[in-house]
């Protein structure tokens, strides 16, 4: 009797409380072959390059992670290496100054690098590919032909060629990433026909122009005609054999790190140092190429986006190096510019002080306060190159959705949800998480690519809408367990 | 089979004392034999635990004994987060060991006094290693130990009054958190807060009448004590060096308030074998509205973020409980008993140090008198949280996302054991 009850209890003691959790199902998708189909973004780069722990923390690979519990098959990915693990090298955090300005560094060992001349190539890596995720590439570069040979003669940066493409197709075949998509979605002796896939392609198409500044001429913002039909060419090919999928749109670039972090440091620094807002702020817009002659404009440091502000002029995160400069008689963007450039230029232009006086600079003029040293345009994003970008953001979006919603395909709205994080913070799981550069934890240091919580949150925004169009219950992945920027 | 499941599924487990037998962080083990009758004890005396239960109740025990019970609490909590997340492999299960004791004298027939050592509120979890909430709470140990010295005076056979001076003697937190700043050589950084409470007094008072032998009706109030800290210490590890800068906190403070409880009861003794008896209790946890760290420095915040303040809103708290004592030979009572307990935490409000919920409690308990002077009590106390959801909607709508968006479902069982010696 007095023992009873002890014991009894005691056993009762040991059962783990139980809460009902919905199984994963695939509800009418089928996970059995998941492909991904996209640019950088799907293909998990991230601080500025394509790396393995990038790869391994692909959106992609946290959804066929996810999609295996709910019936879903192998995903391989062309990972780098173990031996060569930084692929194509990336940016860690290496301080800050004292002045709060993050200092990062470039990671140049066990690279995957291949070749450096005609053009950079990395490791080739042959094997089944499910994640075409192919950095650099634009929807309008689908069915460039060679896209991933690099036999032709290649110029330094051949905006025909993709090395990413390169690596996963074999030597000397002139297959488009289009003929490439559609063999994978037909399948092989042995590989499964795809009968999932996620599409998100378009980003690079307006982004290389913002990143450049609107500047460079081999980055212009693709046709809006050539989009659309190239849109609705791959989301035919992807379901030409019935499968389904997910499209995304494309964010608003101008909500990125990238945009909205010189500016403001930069006015909080000239203010520190007692430079007024009234002082001469001179930059370059439109094209800046030797050779050809280039716009200035003359305006003031009070038309440089403050923090939380709403100033016309955006700087680039590239810019970084050169706003400290504001004011010194300094060549060294220039100089920078020309180095950059010298593989390409005619013979025109011998030497620096020839390139600089095609563009008409004289570096013994205050850099940025001058007309005759004046902020170039690249590092520059003013009002009519913003209204360009978002323009063909509503225009490339619009063809997006008009090509998912013409075959009934789940779509993650990426411009909407995007803008929710740079309206401000959302905190998830105790965790902050904004478009703060580094402090953000979404985006990595390059400032455009998400960092592994970032795609994280992707990962689980697309989920949702998987699972609201398909009746499917795929759980989403625990975003803090990713990391955000890591510190030194 | 579904404990295994649950771990693939994603199921969180951790361990907890926090709320047995009461809601919020109350642990109310505070006498053997009440804890047999599903926590009962304000409308008649069992023994010299009155003194916690009614001070009024304690002036008719009538003896002079001393007592002293342990309880292990074994608890078992779930959590699951919201869109599933992904497995949490790792448990810490931990029992925990809330004591009671007590020494009570016989004046003369009218007038007793006693002194008694209990821990009325308390709090120990360990989430499992890498939880989804591990940047809100990976560990929490709270501790309180209330001494009191009572005086309790039977006015006339039927009408019996008293109090105690209650003094908060020892209390201690230790609050542990992952923070969302990992360095290139893999560490998370972490914080632990931790400081002992400043001795505080309060009070509690209490009333019985006995209109007959078979009936008595019984009602006191205990008062709230804020539990404060100050100078407690902050320590953090894994900090990169990159952002020590943001992390000068070495102090902080912050205060936690302990509820007050009003309580009502009654008992009843249908024969010479049989007793029932009814307890409501009202706990006044309305008063704790957030809690407020202030720190010495920079931390969790950043640098300049020297205070942090997390919403608690917590609503008063009802609980009714009934027990019955059935004396089965001159040596032998068995005890039964049960009762239901309203959350005080509201919807949307849930913390991971306080998963609380309504909640249904069955007891058992039993006393062997091996002599006159000398026997043990035994008490089981079984507790069924239901289950509870918040979902990242309801966290951003109240502004309460500083905690996880999930489910959590609890049960705790609670043997416990006791011995007195009368003399």
């Amino acid at each position: 009797m007095k023992a009873f009850p002890a014991l009894a209890l005691l056993g009762l003691a040991g059962c783990q409380a139980d809460i009902d959790a919905p199984s994963a199902s695939a509800g009418s998708a089928n996970f059995s072959r998941y492909i991904a189909i996209g640019n950088s973004l799907t293909g998990g780069t991230e601080d500025g390059g394509v790396y393995r722990e990038g790869q391994l923390n692909s959106y992609p690979s946290m959804l066929a992670q996810q999609f295996a519990l709910a019936g879903g098959g192998a995903f391989n990915q062309p990972l780098f290496t173990e031996a060569q693990a930084n692929g194509s090298g990336y940016l860690r955090l290496a301080g800050f100054t004292a002045t709060g300005t993050p200092i990062t560094s470039a990671v140049t060992t066990n690279l995957a690098i291949r070749a450096v001349t005609p053009t950079v190539v990395y490791t080739k890596y042959l094997d089944r590919v499910d994640n075409l995720g192919m950095d650099g590439i634009k929807l309008a570069d689908i069915q460039t032909a060679n896209f991933g040979n690099v036999s032709p003669a290649r110029a330094y940066s051949d905006a025909n060629f993709n090395a990413y493409f390169e690596r996963i197709t074999p030597d000397g075949s002139s297959q488009t990433y289009f003929q490439r998509v559609k063999a994978e979605v037909a399948g092989t002796t042995n590989t499964p026909a795809a009968t999932f896939f996620s599409c998100w392609l378009g980003n690079n198409d307006v982004l290389a122009y913002a990143t450049g500044g609107g500047a460079v001429a081999t980055r212009a913002i693709t046709r809006t005609d050539t989009f659309n039909l190239k849109a609705v060419r791959i989301i035919n090919a992807l379901t030409a054999n019935g499968a389904k999928g997910i499209v995304s749109n494309i964010p608003d670039v101008a909500g990125i790190p990238f945009f909205n972090t010189v500016g403001p440091s930069a006015r909080a620094l000239l203010a520190a140092a007692n430079v007024p807002t009234a002082a001469p702020f001179v930059y370059t817009t439109g094209i800046l190429a030797p050779l050809q002659p280039n716009t200035r404009v003359n305006t003031t440091l009070a038309s440089v986006r403050s923090a939380g502000g709403s100033e016309p002029l955006l700087l680039t995160l590239t810019a970084a190096p050169y706003v400290s400069l504001y004011g010194q008689r300094t060549g060294k963007y220039w100089r920078d510019f020309y180095a950059q450039a010298r593989p390409g230029l005619p013979a025109a232009i011998p030497n620096l002080s020839v390139f600089l006086a095609t563009l008409q600079v004289d570096t013994t003029q205050a850099f940025g306060a001058s007309s005759g040293n004046p902020f170039p345009s690249t590092l520059v994003l003013d009002a009519t190159e913003q209204a360009n970008v978002s323009a063909a953001t509503t225009a490339f979006n619009n063809s997006l959705q008009a090509a998912a919603s013409a075959k009934g395909l789940a779509f993650f709205d990426a411009y909407t949800y995007f803008r929710s994080v740079a309206a401000g913070p959302s905190v998830i799981n105790g965790v902050n998480n904004s478009a703060g550069f580094i402090t953000g934890n979404l985006f990595s240091l390059d400032g455009v690519h998400p960092t592994p919580r970032g795609y994280a949150l992707v990962a689980n925004e697309m989920i949702k809408a998987i699972n609201a169009k398909y009746g499917s219950s795929v759980p989403q992945v625990n975003p803090t367990s990713y990391r955000g920027v890591l510190f030194p | 089979m579904q404990a295994k499941s649950l771990l693939l599924t994603g199921g969180a487990l951790l361990a907890a004392t926090s709320g047995a037998l009461a809601s919020g962080f109350q642990i109310g083990l505070s006498g053997q034999k009440n804890i047999g009758m599903g926590g009962t004890g304000t409308g008649l005396y069992l023994d010299q635990a009155a003194q916690f239960y009614n001070p009024g109740a304690f002036a008719f025990v009538g003896y002079s004994s001393f007592q002293a019970g342990i309880n292990m609490a074994v608890p078992r909590i779930t959590f699951r987060p919201e869109g599933g997340g992904t497995g949490q492999e790792t448990l810490q299960n931990k029992n925990v060991f809330p004591f009671n004791g007590y020494a009570g004298f016989k004046v003369n027939d009218k007038f007793q006094v006693g002194l008694g050592a209990y821990v009325p509120f308390g709090s120990e979890l360990h989430y499992g290693h890498g939880w989804t909430g591990r940047y809100t709470l990976t560990d929490i140990k709270l501790t309180s130990v209330y001494v009191q010295a009572t005086a309790a005076y039977a006015i006339t056979p039927q009408l019996g009054i008293g109090a105690g001076l209650v003094m908060l003697a020892y209390g201690d937190v230790d609050l542990q958190r992952d923070i969302p700043l990992q360095s290139q050589n893999g560490t998370t950084a972490h914080a632990t807060l931790s400081g002992k409470a400043d001795h505080k007094f309060g009070y509690n008072v209490g009333i019985m009448y006995k209109p007959s032998d078979k009936l008595s009706f019984g009602a006191s109030y205990r008062s709230a004590i804020d539990a404060h800290v100050s100078g407690g210490d902050v320590r953090v590890s894994g900090i990169p060096a990159a952002a020590a800068s943001s992390f000068t906190a070495t102090n902080f403070s912050a205060t936690l308030p302990l509820p007050d409880v009003y309580s009502f009861g009654v008992g009843v003794r249908p024969n010479d074998k049989l007793t029932l008896a009814f307890d409501a209790n009202l706990v006044r946890w309305s008063k704790y509205q957030a809690l407020n760290f202030t720190y010495t420095g920079g931390v969790l915040g950043g640098a300049g973020v020297t205070s942090s303040s997390s919403v608690r809103n917590y609503k008063d708290a009802v609980a009714l409980r009934l027990g019955g004592q059935y004396k089965v030979t001159s040596g032998l009572s068995v005890r039964a008993g049960g009762f239901y307990d309203f959350a005080c935490v509201r919807d949307g409000y849930l913390t991971p140090e306080t998963p609380d919920a309504d909640r249904v409690g069955l007891t058992a308990g039993f006393t062997y008198e091996f002599s006159q002077r000398f026997g043990i009590d035994g008490s089981f106390l079984f507790e069924d949280f239901r289950q509870r959801s918040q979902s990242q909607a309801d966290l951003v709508a109240n502004g309460t996302t500083d905690r996880v968006a999930g489910t959590y479902k609890t049960t705790i069982s609670v043997p416990g054991i006791g011995v007195y010696v009368k003399f």
